[in-house]
This record gives C-alpha cells, structure tokens and sequence, in this order.
C-alpha cells in the first residue's frame, strides 16, 4: 500500500467518528443564513459527483414559508431579549444558582425527535441502518436498525459499520449557534434500556480553530440490556479529548460552557440489529464528585 | 534467476519447503550477494566467503539465525558499500521479460497454506519469508498481506504471531542515527507499516507486551511512530479495560444453558434473584418413533419479583413477551418476559403497617440528616411506570409450547399464575417492552380463545389465549 493511498483511509476506527455533517436539506427559507464560505462545504461522499449549483441558486423564496419564519425568528429574538432581565439564561438567580438537576432532552412528543439527527454508514457507501422513533409509551425515543460491519468498496475506505445519533445545534434567533451552558453541573445522567451494546456519548463544544472542528469529547456508555431502565451517570471529568475517532495526546476536560451537541454511536463491530431506548438525558451536579479530570497529562516527548 | 527480486518469482519447488531449508537456487544468488560483500568487507581471500557460503548452502534449520546475525553484522558495518550494489533496474527489467505474471504476496499465502489453516502454517509462511531473502526484499508488502490474512488463519488475537511478524522488520536499518533522520520521517514506508501491525492489535484489543517493545526499539529506535503508537497502547488500554460495569468475558461458556444463567443475571439486576432450569435440552423419542429435540428453558425470578406477583389482581392478565435481543459481545441471545400492565390508580393499595413491625427503627424518616435543604436528587420528569416485570427466561426455541412449561414451572412457587390469564405476545424485530397502548399493527381484533391441540396444563384452570398479534388491552395511556 502506498503511502499516498494510506493518507486517504476513512477514519474509522475503534473508536469510530462521528459523522460530519447533517444528513437534512439545507433550510430553504428566505432568511437562511449564508454559512461562512469553506472550500470543503458539506460532506461529499467519496466517489459521488459534486453539485454544481452556485450559491444564491440554492435559495428558494416561498411567500408562507417566509411569513412563518419570520415570526419564529421574531419571537426567539423577543424571548432572547426579555430573558435577560428574568435572570442568567432566562431564569432566575437564585433558582440558576442552586439548581442541580437540569433535563436537556426529553422526548414527550414527536416534536423532539426532530431536534436529532441519525447516520450510519450508509453515507459513505456501507450498509448500516438506523430509524428513531417514539416509544410505545410516548415518553421514550426508540433507536433501531441493524450494524453492518462490511466496508464500501469504494478501494479506500478500510473499516466500517457505524450508526449515531446526534442531537442538532440548538439555534437562536436568525440561525445564530446557541450553546449550552453546562457550567454548574459536573455529570450527565442518562436513562437508557439498551440491549447490552457498548455504546460511545460524543460531546461536541464550540471550538475556535478551524483544525479543532472535529473535536470530540466520548466516553463509553455500557447498557446492561434487559427489561429494567439503566441509569447511567457519567462525569464530565471522565470525557477524553478525541478527534475524527483518534484519541488525542494532548488530552485537557471538557470545557461546559459552550457545548453543542451530544452525539450517541454505535460500532461494536458485531453485525446485526441493534436496539436503544433514552428515556430522557439531564446533567446533575454531583457534590461527592471532585475529580477535575481523570486521565494525566504526559510529556510531549516521553521517555521510552 | 532474478537476485535482486527473489520474491516476485515463485519457485516450483516453493510448495515443498521442508524444514524451513531453503532452496538451492535463492541461496546460490544469496551466496553469490555474500561473496561479494564477504570479499569487500572482509578484505580476505575467498575461502572464508566459500565457508561462508557453504555454511549457508548446507545450514539446516538449527544455524542460520546466528549465521544470518553475523552476516548481517558485517553488512551494516559500513554504508559506504551501499553504492556500489549495481542498480536493480536492469534487474527487474530481466524479470519481467522471464514471467509476466505480477504475483503478489497473498498467493505465498494460498500456495504455502493451501490445505489448513492454522497458527503453525503462518509461522512457517513467515518463516518461510524471512529466510527467503537476507534483505528481506517486499517485506511491508508481505507484512501488509500477512495482516489481512490473518483473520483466515485465525490468529488474529494472538500476540505472539504479531511478534513474529514485527521480526520481519530488518533490525536497525530504519533507526534514525542523527537529530535531522529524526526530524524527517526517517523511513516513512515502513514506519506506517509498523504503525499498522499495532493498529490492527489495537482493532482487536490486544495488549503488546515487553517482546514487542524490544523489537520496536530495534526496528525503528525510540522516537519513531511505532514507539509513540505502542506508548499510546500501554497508556489507554489498561486505563479503559475494566470500564465496563456489566463485563462479559471473552470466551462465552459453550453450553446454552450456562449461557443463558449467565445472561439472566446479568439482566436480572438483583443479586437475589435465583436461576432455574426447568428443562435441560435433550432428545426424546415421540410414540410414532421421531425423535424430537426439546430445547433448554431456564428461568430467573428475585424474590421482590415473586412479592409482586403474589400481589397482581388475578383478574388481570399477564403477558408473555418476547423475545428480546440482549448482546453479548458478538452473540445475541434472546429472552422473554412475564409482565403485567400497571395498575391504575384507582386499584392500587396502600400497605397497612405491619404491626408485628421492629420498633427499633422508625418508618419514616422525616429529615435526611446527610442532606442541605435545597437538595433535590431527582430530576423533574414523570415516572416512567411500564409495569411489574415478574420473571424472565430463556429458551432456544420460543414457541407456545416451551413458554407454557416456563410458566407452569413459575407456577409452583406462584400459585396466583393458575388464576389470571396469560397472554403470549411473541413477535420478532426491534421490540420494546410494551407499554399499555399497542403496536400500530393491531387493528381490531377479535380475541379467539382457543386451545388449540397444546398439552393441556396440569392444574391450571385459566384459559390461554394464543394470539400473535398484540390485541388492544385496556387502552389506559400512562
């Protein structure tokens, strides 16, 4: 194998990646927000035909679709301005201050299942499934599909078959990012009832560079399987720094006061149907927890 | 005969390698190859490069490594004599007039190993290689074909055949000598090559251990990327091999029903929880002579599961559901559930105290002393209610049959199972507990009791009802 191919290996690994781009359609409405012009753009799947359509091509005006957003995007904009004099992040001080329990996802309606994204492999050639539904119950998101671990032949990729949920970005008013602010909590707690697969939780945060785009912060998350709920807590200070699946060297905590998405995957290389059930994800402020971080920092030339 | 490149020809005699002796062809150019050097090097008369080479022509498999060893000594003495090698091109030119043919190094593989498989064929394929070509020509090439038929022979997971193959490497060719070797990537090739021998021990979960350290300061020196990949591996993997808080082992036990008892207290999540096996697998022979093999049923119930039994309204049903899918690494197994709908508010019961109680201890507790008073531990969503789950079970074969002799089995210590109907809700696919609304397939369904031809159950005087499809129950939404 030449060294030049080896460079263009998929990253997929153990620790698989996660995918990088939104499988939905670009919004269409009148005021959609250009995004800053790279020359990479949304992912091209290797072997696909690039699309030809000059920017303002991509632009669709609608006359009601407009109307609607323009009320929507009024409205975040009004909530964003009058929260402030309630308090920090629209509540009150006091409550701000000592809370301990905040649930950032639940899933009481179809509505939420829109604030997530699925990909599998599929995107780049392989045969992975995965479908999110609602619970029989209604109170929970059922993740389904099957884990196919047979890489493209597309002649690059090496290894393959994984499937992820993420959850969107969470947008103010205009489009504009809107992070979550995570500051006073120290664990995420989940509720999960999976079928004994060893899944990995991706934190994403607001990055500066360019080059730390794809940087994610995982941690493993082991269901038990069975027919009783799992609660899973996991520590922020137990989340290591890893980018495009590749665990990094330079490893430093999480920083939670501005993260993005979180992100859950599946590649346990075991061919097959898989099955999660999230009843809801919150972030708890455990005070028995002091651990900053939980992996050292080693030199950049260590000894042998 | 080709010098330069012995591995793009394959001999006919290559099937017949016997004792690792190599054949007399590739050690005449060999020889050849040593003379020279012997004769430059040494700066004596040719009779020790002819012991030399005959040392070499008749050296059973007991003495080239140490002859290999010293020839190699005296061949990276100096690289001055790098130079004068004669350009391979003329060399390859000849080659590709003798056979046209491009043989790669997998066919080594299919040609060497072609009846059986096994680790003790591999190591003669690589053992074969290595004694092939003293330069060890195409050794990233053979080493990157080794790696993906590895799988094939099934030593995958075994970490000294990885060592074997890190001793393809020539040793100490590709160790930088000065801080701008370093610098430069010194030997990219081959560093990549041995940064995926360690990667695919990564993939695998296998732990280098000190041998492979020894052979990675030898091949490449201890700055190169190999040495930061396997630095890498000692420092992640010991700190993520026990984060699993439910383990399985990596060999699963091999009978089922070991399986399974394995697999239902792992689900079970209460150490009280006792496992029961209520059939063995075995065969029996039918009256008319066919024999029939009946599986293996193996149950689990906790005593808190047992009370919640006992306490279900006998005129509501239970359920039979299954089966779900519960991985183990790479197997799945599936299991089935007794269940019962939750209790609507209106039924259910406060427990009056018992008043035989202990009066050490009160019943309640009015302030949690280790607490502040703003502390709330729980979060602010609704209780999931889905309804008592009352026993789980395992079986290879799920049908009707072999989950009535479970819950007849059940039914010994939980008399009130004779008295409330049972409902079998056995589909496959994606399946979650289902709660009190239903699946979208069931339409409305008229609910046929009927026995249809089963062994009728002994002592049980409840009606079973079978139905494949789930029918609408009370419809209470939670």
């Amino acid at each position: 194998m030449s060294l030049q191919k080896m460079t263009r290996l998929r990253p997929v690994r153990l620790l698989s990646s996660i995918h990088q781009q939104q499988l939905l359609l670009p919004s269409t409405t009148a005021l959609s927000v250009p995004r800053r012009s790279v020359i990479q753009g949304e992912y091209r799947r290797p072997g696909q035909p690039r699309e030809n359509k000059l920017p303002w091509q991509k632009i669709n005006f609608d006359f009601s679709k407009g109307l609607q957003g323009i009320k929507k995007h009024f409205a975040l904009l009004k909530k964003e301005f009058f929260d402030r004099w309630v308090g920090p992040q629209g509540k009150p001080i006091l409550e701000h201050m000592l809370e301990q329990n905040r649930v950032i996802w639940e899933f009481r309606g179809p509505e939420c299942l829109e604030q997530w994204t699925l990909s599998s492999d599929r995107e780049i050639g392989g045969q992975s499934e995965i479908y999110l539904k609602l619970g029989k119950n209604t109170n929970t998101c059922f993740l389904y599909g099957t884990l196919s671990s047979v890489p493209p032949r597309d002649g690059e990729t090496r290894y393959s078959g994984y499937c992820t949920m993420r959850s969107k970005q969470p947008l103010a008013a205009f489009d504009r990012k809107e992070h979550y602010d995570w500051t006073s909590f120290n664990t995420l707690h989940l509720r999960v009832r999976g079928d004994g697969r060893p899944w990995m939780i991706n934190l994403a945060a607001e990055t500066y560079f360019s080059h730390q785009k794809d940087d994610i912060y995982s941690y493993f998350l082991y269901t038990r399987g069975g027919p009783y709920w799992q609660d899973v807590k996991i520590p922020f200070s137990k989340f290591f720094l890893t980018h495009r699946g590749r665990i990094q060297d330079d490893q430093h905590p999480v920083w939670l006061d501005k993260v993005n998405t979180i992100g859950f995957t599946l590649g346990d290389k075991a061919d097959g149907p898989f099955q999660l059930e999230i009843d809801f994800i919150g972030v708890c402020k455990d005070y028995a927890h002091t651990e900053e971080f939980a992996y050292e920092v080693y030199k950049r030339n260590p000894e042998v | 005969m080709s010098r330069y490149c012995p591995c793009h020809v394959i001999f006919p005699s290559a099937v017949l390698f016997p004792d690792g002796q190599c054949d007399g062809s590739t050690m005449k150019s060999t020889r050849c190859l040593l003379q020279l050097q012997c004769l430059r090097l040494l700066g004596r008369s040719g009779r020790p490069a002819v012991q030399h080479g005959a040392l070499l022509q008749s050296a059973s498999s007991s003495q080239p490594s140490v002859l290999q060893n010293k020839v190699l000594r005296h061949f990276h003495g100096s690289s001055a004599f790098a130079k004068n090698r004669p350009v391979p091109g003329q060399f390859h030119e000849d080659d590709k007039k003798r056979d046209k043919s491009l043989v790669a190094h997998d066919d080594l593989f299919e040609q060497l190993a072609k009846d059986v498989k096994t680790k003790a064929t591999f190591n003669k394929v690589i053992e074969v290689f290595t004694k092939k070509d003293i330069r060890r020509r195409g050794h990233v090439e053979f080493i990157y074909a080794a790696l993906k038929k590895m799988p094939e022979f099934g030593v995958e997971r075994d970490l000294a055949v990885y060592n074997k193959l890190l001793d393809v490497f020539p040793k100490e060719v590709f160790v930088p000598r000065n801080f701008i070797q370093r610098m430069f990537n010194h030997y990219p090739r081959q560093q990549e090559c041995g940064v995926q021998v360690l990667e695919q021990m990564e993939n695998y979960g296998i732990m280098p251990n000190i041998e492979t350290k020894v052979l990675l300061v030898q091949i490449f020196g201890e700055k190169g990327h190999p040495m930061r990949k396997y630095q890498r591996l000692m420092y992640w993997f010991p700190k993520f091999k026990n984060v699993n808080p439910f383990p399985v082992p990596k060999q699963l036990p091999e009978d089922p029903v070991d399986i399974a008892r394995f697999s239902l207290t792992r689900i079970a999540n209460d150490l009280d929880a006792k496992v029961t096996v209520y059939q063995l697998p075995h065969t029996d022979v039918t009256e008319s002579g066919a024999e029939i093999t009946l599986p293996h049923i193996v149950g689990i119930q906790s005593p808190s599961q047992m009370e919640l039994l006992a306490k279900h309204n006998p005129n509501r049903p239970v359920f039979v559901e299954g089966p779900f899918p519960l991985w183990l690494r790479k197997t799945c197994v599936y299991y089935y559930i007794l269940r019962a709908d939750p209790t609507p508010p209106e039924e259910k019961v406060e427990e009056p105290y018992d008043p035989e109680r202990c009066l050490d201890y009160p019943l309640q507790l009015d302030l949690d002393l280790d607490r502040d008073f703003g502390d709330e531990e729980s979060f602010d969503v609704e209780d999931l209610d889905e309804g008592p789950v009352f026993a789980m079970c395992m079986t290879s074969r799920g049908d009707q049959a072999t989950l009535n002799q479970w819950i007849s089995g059940l039914q010994e210590n939980n008399p009130i199972l004779g008295q409330a109907p049972t409902l079998f809700r056995l589909d496959s696919g994606p399946r979650e507990l289902q709660g009190v609304a239903d699946s979208e397939s069931s339409h409305s369904h008229q609910p046929h009791p009927e026995t249809q031809g089963q062994e009728p159950l002994s002592g049980e005087e409840a009606e079973v009802i079978v139905e494949e499809e789930p029918r609408r129950s009370q419809g209470m939404k939670q």
